[in-house]
Parts: C-alpha cells; structure tokens; sequence
C-alpha cells in the first residue's frame, strides 16, 4: 500500500499555558476530502498553520508521501507542493491577482509573464474560474478575491491542498462551484483538507476529523455519521435547538417613522423606513448584505443621525439624541464588527466591559474604580462563561466566539428596553450560537424588544416573532415570521414587493 | 536554525537589558564616528562624561538642560498615546514662549507671585490653542496632524522671526541679535540652585510627570486616550465624543510643549529668541519614543538627553570632536533604543533543526 498523501503523527503546538493542538494524529489520502470540523478555537487554524509552514510545532510529525517534513516557511510547504487558501486574504491590493500569484513566489531574478498568464488562464478554463488574470485585486469583489486565493493555490501544482474557512465568503452559487472544482481536484489526485464550521459542507467530505479544546476527539466516514453526532463530538455534549416561545406581546416600544439616512452616493442609506417593535417581540432584519441593516442598526443607536423621520423609544423621541445618552435609557447594540466596532483589541476583558461607562459607573471622585472593574469582570466572566485565564487577559487573544461573549456581557446588561444585535451569530460554532439565542430570548422573556438582523434566514424564522425585509435601503415588507418561508423571504430580499405582507 | 518567536509578555528586566544593550552599542557606533573625524575616542568621551556627570554642578546643570526635553517627551507621550501623531510640540513650544512673554508686557511692576502663574498660565493656553487648532482640522476636516502640526511650526517660527527681526517686540538697538530686552527680575522663575540656573520649571515637570502618569493610568479620559489610539471606532460606538477627545489630548499635549518654552525663555535665557529654543519640541519626539510612550521613560529619556546635551558642551570646548556628532549621536540612540523596543517582543534561538 502506497503511503498516504499527509500523515500526521502526535502533533502539538502550545502558546504559552494554552494549548491549541495536542497529540493530534490524523492521514489524508490522495483524490480524499477530509474535514476539520471544530468549534471556534478549538485549534483548526492553528493546525492549518503548522501544516503549511506558518508555525512550527513543538513536537509531532508531518510526513508528506511517507517522507518526514520540516516546513521552515510558508514558501517551503508551496515548494513541497503544500498549498493553503487563508480564511483571511493574503493579497496585496495594489496587485493584479497575476501579479499576486507569481511575484514572491517564482525563482530567478526575471519573471516570465506572458508563460504565467497563460499557465493561469489554462487553470481558470479547467476549472471553470472566471476571473482575469490582469485585474487589480482591490477591484475584485470579496467572492472574487476567494478565487483569486485558490487560484494561487492551484498554480503550484499542490499534491496537498488546505482549505481554510472558503465559503465564509461565498454565496450559495460560489459553494456549489467550489465543490465542483474540489470534486474535480480529488479526481486529479489532490488530497484536500477543508476546515469548517458549516455541517453542510462537513457532510460532502468523505471524511471528518472532529476537534475539541486542541484534540483529535474522533474521525469518521460521512457516510457512516450523522450531522447530530457531529455536532455532538464537536460541543461534548447535546445541543437543543432553541425555539420562539410564544411570550405575549406588549405594547409598542420602539418606533421608528420615516425614517430617511442619507448615503454616500444618490441613494439614501435608508430610504422612509416606518416599523415598529413591542415589547417581548424579537424582530428580524433579513436582506442580502449591504443593503441597510447597518444603517438602519447605527441609526437607532444614534450611531448616525437620520436627515429626517422620527425614532421613539417609549414615547420619547430619541432620534435627536446622542449615544450615550439613548444607551442611558435602556439600549444595548451589539454591532455587525466585534472587533472593529464592538472591542479594543489592547484593552483588557475589565477594560472593555466598562466601554462606556467609563466615565459613569466605573469612575469614582475623578479616577477609575479598579476594584469595581475587577468585581464586574469577575462576575460577567462567570455569569457569560468567557473562556479567559483572567478579567487582565486582553480581549485580542480571544477567540471570535469568546470575544462576542464579552460584548454579550456588556450590551446585556445596558439593554433593559431595547436590544440591537447586528449579524451577533456570524462566523461562530453552534454552541455560541445556541447561547447567544438563548440570551436573545431571555431579554423577549424580560419584555426587550429586541432588533436582530441576521444572514441565517433559518435562524431568524426560528427566533422571531416578525421579520422585516430591506433591499436597498427599503423595507420591502414585513412579514409574520410563524406563517412565512424561506421562499417569500427570498422574493422580497430580491426587491419583489408582496401583497400578502403583514 | 535561528527560530524567533513572539513572546506573550516582556519582562521589565528583559526591557532593561535591552535598553542598556542599545545604548552600549549607540555609543559604540559613535565611537567608530569620533574615530573616523580623526579625534581620540577616549578624550572626547571623558570630555563628555565630565561635562554631565563631572561634579555636581554638572550634573544639576544636566538636569537644566533636561527639563524642556521632560515638556516635549510628555507631549509626545500624550499625543502619541492617542496615536494622533503630532509633530508640533516644536512649534507649540515657540507658541508657549510667545504667549507668556506677550503676557509679560502688560504685567508691568506687578509681584512675582503673581507674574510667573499668569505667565505660565497664558503660555499653556497658548500652545494649547495651536494643538487644538491642529485637533479641530483633524476631526472637523480629517487634516492629517503630522501635514498640519508640521506647517503650523514653520508659521510660528516664522512669526517669530517676524517680531525680533525689527518687528514690535524686538529689543531697542539691538536688531542684529533677533532677540527681545531682558525680562524684568519679576517675570523669571524662581531659582531653586542660583549658580546654575536650577528653576522651578523641573520641579514642575517632576510634577507633570507624574500627573500625565496618572492621568493615562487611573482616569476616565486616559483610558479615552489609549482607547482613542487602540480603536477610535469602538469608542466612538460607545458614544464617547472622539472629536472633543481629540480636542483635548491636543489641548494638553499643546500645554505641556508650551512650557518647554517657558522654562527654557523664564527660566534660564531670560529674554525671547528663536535660536535657544530650536530643536527642543523634536528632540521631544525622540524622548517620547525612547520612553515608549510612558510618561516616567519619557523623564527617563528626558535626564539622559539633557546629559548628553550639557556634557556635548564640554566636550566641544575640551576636544577636537565637532559639535554635530552630537545630534548624530542622538540620532543613533533613537535609532537602537527603537530597535531594541521591538527585538525584545521577540525570542530568538538558535538550535538544531528538528523538533521530532
């Protein structure tokens, strides 16, 4: 029997006290797809990393064909035919993704241009990528990029191919056609490893390697599994699916009429929105991205100012005030970024939970109160299980689910009345997810009137009470979330305007 | 193999030593200069130690010229702090001078009690004025401060050169020296050492030292000023007013800059002119970075500069070295203390390559 493509023996990477990868030991064999699957920090990256030379493992052996490796750069496993597509790009902007693919990674003193262009567009036709090799990459769009990336990948003639977190990125379209191209790659020979947190994609893989806290808990056939158990490796335990529980509605809490945001461009960011919000009533804010649900979450925080219409809170007109002072009434917003909008990535946990309240709660006779910052960390450190050694570790080495506990920990507290949560699921594990839900329906349950815009239309069905759909900055319509499907959603975030809306 | 890795935390000993490495090597790299001009090593570095630390009137001397250089690094430090990177403590302080001596001019026979307070007063709302005039061009029409700070500074040089080149303020007969009268005895700060001109301006920056210190550490508007320069964003969605922050970090780095000016032109020149100030805001800039941004390295920073200033003195007069190694030499400091600012985030090791 000929060895496998990767063989992957005991291998660990610690930083520091935290260890990301213990003892992992797994094989991928040539034309397979085998999946990490793992929730957040659960050390896929980390693995990824090590595989194509960006760290080195502390011990443990990576064999390639049977031959035992030491990768010292990320340009040593490209030469060893080990080829990477990053969850974040590595593309310089200013670069044609041409440029991006061969400079820096061509031997010789001259590059041959005209040869790796038409190497390129050869691989784009084979593979069905339809991207010109001589576009600048800032003017590609996201999806794009994405391409450009696995373009970079396939180039080198990988024997091993990681792909990180792909279809992040992707729409519905771009998935399919990248199991096309996997498919396609795996008949040429090319052993695969895609890292996920998507069961959907998980279960097209032929094989799974599930990861908890750095470990290799198990390995199976797809065909001989089941998304449950999956999904019950990946947590360590059952997981409930949460669902809208029918707590009566009160009265109105939060209105917004006409309200009219300005855009860069001719269009308005939003355009006469008029809706409003009972108590106890989780409402959704579908549309495809980009298409006003940041606006429309800003501008009821006071984040931005609407250039006309009206937003009230309990009959108090708030549109005119400032953020702070509409927080101070009872509002919480958890906002679309974590970590460009929600954190400071310098800042400790304590420092960030009293973000601000920095100069109210937390501050007395002139100075910050240490002792109340630590007690108040202590406390949502607990009470929000964040995974962190202590209330000083800095909020920059968290994991993207922990780092979205802490903002949990600290718009919860201030949303007594209303809660804006912008997209607060994105790009997490089931088990933040399902915690974050959880939380959602306690503030319904505490009479919030809670304002949640999701991309997981399946998620917003499940969780609210009414959903609103915006396309370009319009309210297209609102519909009842317990009578409505995916169907009707997807008409109207196409800009189809219904008869039928509520 | 040589592996380098980042380390999680750096110690304060690890920064020590780093810090001690670099200006070991500073001064070697000098030596090779001193070398190259022809000099002796050895006679111009004794020159040099002697000038600084020879006695001790040399070293209170040293501690006069470090006082101004403890105004600017703390400007820097404020500033920086909030990363908004002002090049303007030059200019704020040559404003600061100014405004304190226009003050003078109405202030007439009145005590000292109360002439040095509103002189030190009106300066610090002078440089504070240009600072944030500099941060309401930024957060009102996104001016970049490093474009605005830098041309403002050529303004009030110029202005300055205005006045004492024949202009209003320019002493009577003596246009050719660009210098104002003497100030009366009532306008000059108090002497704490007479002989060598220690004034209460270093026992003032002593003092804002420690201010700045805990203003970054224990205050609501520190933790604004480091959250300003972690992540404007965040703290702007936290419905912190970032353009009235901006504001007052200006307003404060401004002030602190101005009393540069006023220590230096009440304190020991006692009449206003550009020459004796030029410099000091920049070289504020380098004992800011030196201190990596904290307020006690800045001092830090601040009495090793003021050393090297006075003992450069010395050492002019004592040996052949050409006075203009001497800001070389400083350029070479900055150049190696930076370094050693970021090699000591990193581990480095050597050993065999395998890990199995």
């Amino acid at each position: 029997m000929t060895s496998p493509t990767l063989e992957v023996t005991a291998l660990c990477k610690s930083f520091g006290s935290v260890r990301a990868n213990h003892d992992v030991t797994f094989s991928v064999d040539a034309g397979e797809l085998l999946c990490l699957f793992g929730e957040n920090g659960a050390g896929k990256s980390t693995l990824s990393a090590c595989l194509t030379g960006l760290y080195r493992p502390d011990s443990g052996e990576i064999a390639l064909e049977g031959t035992p490796l030491r990768l010292s750069s990320a340009a040593d496993a490209i030469r060893h035919g080990i080829g990477l597509v990053h969850q974040h790009f590595v593309l310089v902007p200013d670069f044609t993704v041409l440029e991006n693919i061969v400079v820096g990674s061509e031997t010789g003193l001259f590059v041959d241009f005209a040869s790796a262009e038409a190497r390129l567009r050869q691989i784009c036709e084979s593979y069905g990528i339809d991207i010109d090799p001589n576009a600048r990459v800032e003017d590609l769009s996201v999806g794009e990029q994405q391409w450009a990336e696995l373009l970079k990948a396939l180039y080198f003639d990988a024997k091993l191919l990681i792909l990180d977190e792909p279809t992040a990125t992707l729409d519905v379209e771009g998935s399919k056609k990248l199991f096309r191209i996997i498919d396609k790659l795996k008949a040429d020979g090319v052993a695969i490893i895609l890292i996920t947190h998507f069961l959907e994609e998980v279960m097209q893989a032929d094989r799974v390697a599930v990861l908890r806290q750095g470990a290799v808990v198990g390995i199976k056939k797809t065909a001989e599994t089941s998304p449950e158990e999956l999904t019950r490796m990946m947590v360590g335990r059952d997981l409930k699916r949460q669902t809208r529980q029918s707590t009566p509605m009160g009265t109105a809490r939060l209105a917004l009429e006409s309200v009219t945001v300005e855009g860069l461009g001719e269009r308005p960011d939003l355009d006469d929105i008029s809706f409003c919000v009972h108590e106890g009533e989780i409402f959704g804010i579908a549309g495809v991205a980009g298409n006003g649900q940041r606006p429309l979450m800003e501008v009821i925080a006071g984040v931005r100012k609407p250039k006309s219409g009206i937003i009230s809170l309990d009959d108090t007109v708030i549109s005119s005030k400032g953020v702070h002072a509409i927080k101070s009434m009872g509002l919480g917003h958890i906002p679309e970024d974590r970590f460009a909008e929600g954190l400071v990535r310098d800042f400790s946990i304590e420092e960030n939970l009293i973000l601000g309240e920095h100069r109210g709660t937390f501050a007395k006779g002139g100075l910050l109160d240490f002792r109340k910052m630590a007690q108040n960390a202590k406390r949502l450190i607990a009470e929000f299980s964040i995974a962190a050694p202590s209330g000083e570790t800095l909020v920059g080495n968290l994991s993207g689910g922990n780092a979205q506990r802490v903002i949990l920990a600290r718009e919860m507290q201030l949303a007594s009345k209303v809660l804006l949560a912008n997209q607060p699921t994105r790009g997490l594990d089931v088990g933040v997810i399902d915690y974050i839900h959880q939380c959602l329906f306690n503030k319904k349950a505490e009479g919030v009137a809670v304002v949640i815009a999701s991309s997981e239309l399946e998620d917003l069905i499940a969780l609210c009470d009414r959903i609103g759909v915006l396309f370009q900055g319009r309210l297209m319509g609102i519909v009842d979330a317990r009578k409505t499907n995916l169907e009707e959603i997807g008409l109207l975030m196409a800009g189809h305007a219904l008869e039928t809306a509520v | 193999m040589i592996e380098i890795t980042r380390r999680q935390t750096v110690g304060y000993r690890a920064r020590i030593v780093a810090y001690l490495l670099a200006l070991v090597m500073g001064f070697a790299c000098t030596s090779l200069l001193i070398w190259l001009s022809g000099a002796s090593v050895m006679e111009g570095f004794s020159a040099l130690f002697e000038g600084a630390f020879g006695s001790e009137e040399a070293m209170l001397q040293s501690l006069v010229a470090a006082t101004p250089l403890i105004f600017t690094g703390l400007a820097t430090v404020i500033a920086y702090r909030a990363e908004i990177w002002s090049i303007g403590q030059e200019g704020q302080m040559f404003a600061g001078a100014m405004s304190g001596y226009f003050a003078s001019l109405y202030l007439g026979g009145a005590p000292m009690v109360v002439a040095v307070p509103v002189i030190i007063l009106a300066a610090m709302i002078g440089g504070a004025l240009l600072g944030m005039l500099c941060g309401w061009l930024k957060s009102r029409f996104a001016v970049n401060e490093i474009i605005s700070t830098v041309m403002l500074n050529y303004v009030i040089v110029y202005f300055l050169s205005y006045l004492l080149a024949g202009g209003p303020w320019t002493a009577e007969g003596s246009t050719s020296y660009h210098q104002t009268a003497l100030l009366a005895d009532n306008f000059r700060l108090p002497l704490i050492v007479s002989d060598v001109k220690l004034h209460i301006g270093f026992l003032l920056a002593i003092l804002a030292t420690v201010l700045c210190w805990g203003i970054l550490k224990f205050t609501p508007f520190g933790f604004e000023i480091r959250a300003l320069g972690a992540n404007p964003t965040a703290l702007r969605f936290k419905g912190v007013n970032v353009a009235r922050t901006i504001l007052i970090v200006m307003a404060v780095s401004g002030a602190l800059s101005a009393l540069a000016g006023v220590s230096e032109i009440f304190g020991v020149n006692y009449r206003l002119k550009g020459d004796v100030l030029t410099g000091l805001g920049f070289t504020g800039i380098i004992v800011g970075m030196i201190g990596g941004l904290n307020p006690f390295g800045a001092l830090i920073a601040a009495l090793l500069f003021g050393a090297l200033e006075n003992g450069s003195l010395y050492m002019s007069v004592l040996s052949d070295i050409p006075p203009a190694l001497v800001p070389a030499m400083q350029g070479i400091l900055l150049l190696f203390f930076l370094s050693a600012s970021v090699i000591v985030r990193y581990r480095v090791r050597i050993r065999r390559a395998s890990y199995v």
